[in-house]
């Protein structure tokens, strides 16, 4: 990416006017939203809003029809084609732009048949042709981060929700995103194992150690305590659009929407 | 009470092993078309292109829904007619076999790589991975485990279906017994020994199936 303007001004997440249906059934109605590098947007918004196909556009795992997605100045999923119209960018380079970002699912969806460092090292082997002694190395670093450590060799069906959450976390770290991508990341945790998971995450937040900027986070997430805490900005979306933005203590005590103001009461109580 | 004259079968042993070795060579020759092209019939079904996935529907259709004795004689009468091309019965039957087996591997491996959760493919994709390395390393490991049940009955039914060589004089273990019979007359001997022998061949296969299940359950995953 050789791009002129300078890094730091660049956002990493340009999302412009997106739209995504599913059939007949428009899903996305035209979102538009910066993140720029190492901030903390935290998107919330009832179930069925749009959230989680919003985030799956941000690394292509949707297509999306209209609209664009650039991700540190490179779009997202197309190039130009013949007669103006933009075509499917090839996989190898979908894949090699998706392996910047990290994604972490409310269901984990760790490999079964891997060991926990397995899981972790497996893309910095495959994808990254990292020297498995090297992989290794980082695959313990990020274990130790995620204070998983002791678990290197167990399979995941042996972990707690909130382990096999944390061992995610790593597999993503691994690879030394630019950006970390969560979808509802402790919605599907026993209440009691929601605490280390937002723990490690708001580690992540501010500088973790390994990582020499704080990384930048688009985090869905219906944990207000962590988004007041730990966002830099709040997104309510409803009904596939961007209802209403803001710093974390406009959006989450003085909301101005209607429906803000529905969704948060409803959440908080 | 009927008198066993077992001399019938343990004068002419030779015979058995004859017609094993052929069956075996039938298998292994059916076993091999059928692995290659299984997987493609599977891919070629799962691919987004419908041009693609088309062909191979049509002959997984046509492949399962006609007895393979038929399919069988079709090869052997029907194609040298179409192609000019001779073959000779063993080719027919072991090529006829493997086509038809096919099929059936071909929807046991697609539907193994299907029952795989679509969220083990994106945290893949999440971290970078290409169709290749989905495959090989996430895709293909969870689902071989689940297909091997099914794989190990069909294979046990390819060899049971190799008996279907003699229709067509290929000197498989039934051939060969219907051979034996003709000079000792001793069919209840005869059909009890082949029995025997085919449930030699075929129950290692079951068993080690029932143990790779227990291995791949008690393990490392759900
Ligand atoms: N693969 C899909 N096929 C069809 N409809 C889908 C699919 N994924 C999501 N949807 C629909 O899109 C809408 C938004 O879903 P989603 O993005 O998951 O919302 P959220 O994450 O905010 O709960 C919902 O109505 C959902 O039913
Ligand atoms: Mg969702």
């Amino acid at each position: 990416m050789t791009m002129p303007d300078d890094a730091q001004s660049r956002p990493m997440f340009r999302i412009r006017n997106l739209h995504k249906s599913y059939g007949s059934l428009e899903v996305l109605k035209g979102v538009s939203l910066d993140v720029r590098p190492g901030e903390v947007m935290v998107i919330v918004g009832p179930s069925g809003s749009g959230k989680s196909t919003m985030l799956r556009c941000l690394n292509f795992l949707e297509e999306y029809e209209k609209g664009e997605v650039y991700f540190d100045g490179g779009l997202v999923g197309y190039v130009d084609g013949a007669g103006g119209r933009r075509v499917r960018d090839r996989e190898r380079n979908i894949a090699e732009m998706r392996a910047h970002m990290g994604m972490v699912f409310q269901h984990f969806h760790l490999w079964p048949h891997k060991t926990v460092l397995q899981n972790v090292i497996e893309g910095l082997i495959v994808v990254k042709k990292t020297d498995r002694a090297v992989a290794m190395a980082r695959g313990l670093e990020v274990l130790r981060l995620v204070g998983l450590e002791e678990k290197r060799d167990a399979y995941p069906n042996l972990l707690s929700g909130g382990q096999m959450q944390r061992a995610a976390i790593a597999r993503a770290l691994a690879m030394e995103p630019k950006a970390m991508l969560f979808d509802e990341p402790t919605s599907s945790l026993d209440p009691e194992l929601v605490g280390e998971v937002l723990d490690v995450m708001r580690s992540l937040a501010r500088n973790a150690e390994s990582l020499s900027h704080g990384t930048t986070m688009v985090v869905v997430t219906h944990e207000m305590g962590f988004a007041r805490e730990v966002a830099d900005r709040v997104v309510m979306m409803d009904g596939g659009v961007i209802v209403e933005e803001g710093p974390p203590e406009q959006i989450l005590r003085n909301p101005t929407h209607p429906r803000t103001r529905a969704f948060i009461s409803k959440v908080l109580h | 009470m009927y008198d066993w004259d077992l001399d019938a079968v343990t004068d002419n042993w030779m015979v058995f092993v004859d017609g094993a070795l052929v069956t075996i060579q039938l298998t292994l020759f059916s076993f091999a078309i059928a692995v290659v092209l299984g997987l493609l019939i599977a891919l070629a079904r799962l691919s987004p292109s419908r041009l693609i996935r088309m062909p191979a529907t049509v002959y997984v259709e046509i492949f399962r829904s006609t007895p393979a004795l038929v399919q069988l004689v079709w090869i052997y009468y029907a194609l040298p007619i179409i192609t000019g091309l001779r073959i000779d019965g063993f080719t027919a039957v072991g090529l006829g076999l493997g086509l038809h087996t096919a099929a059936y591997f071909g929807e046991i491996f697609r539907g193994g790589i299907l029952s795989i959760d679509r969220g083990q493919i994106d945290a893949g994709k999440s971290v970078g991975m290409v169709y290749h390395q989905l495959m090989r390393q996430i895709i293909l490991p969870q689902a071989v485990r689940r297909m091997i049940p099914p794989f190990m009955n069909e294979t046990a039914s390819l060899i049971k279906l190799t008996t279907l060589g003699s229709v067509l004089a290929v000197y498989e273990l039934l051939h060969a017994s219907n051979v034996l019979i003709t000079s000792t007359y001793r069919p209840l001997e005869v059909y009890t020994a082949i029995a025997v022998v085919f449930g030699i061949m075929i129950y290692p296969l079951i068993y080690a199936s029932r143990l790779l299940e227990r291995y791949w359950g008690a393990g490392t995953q759900r």
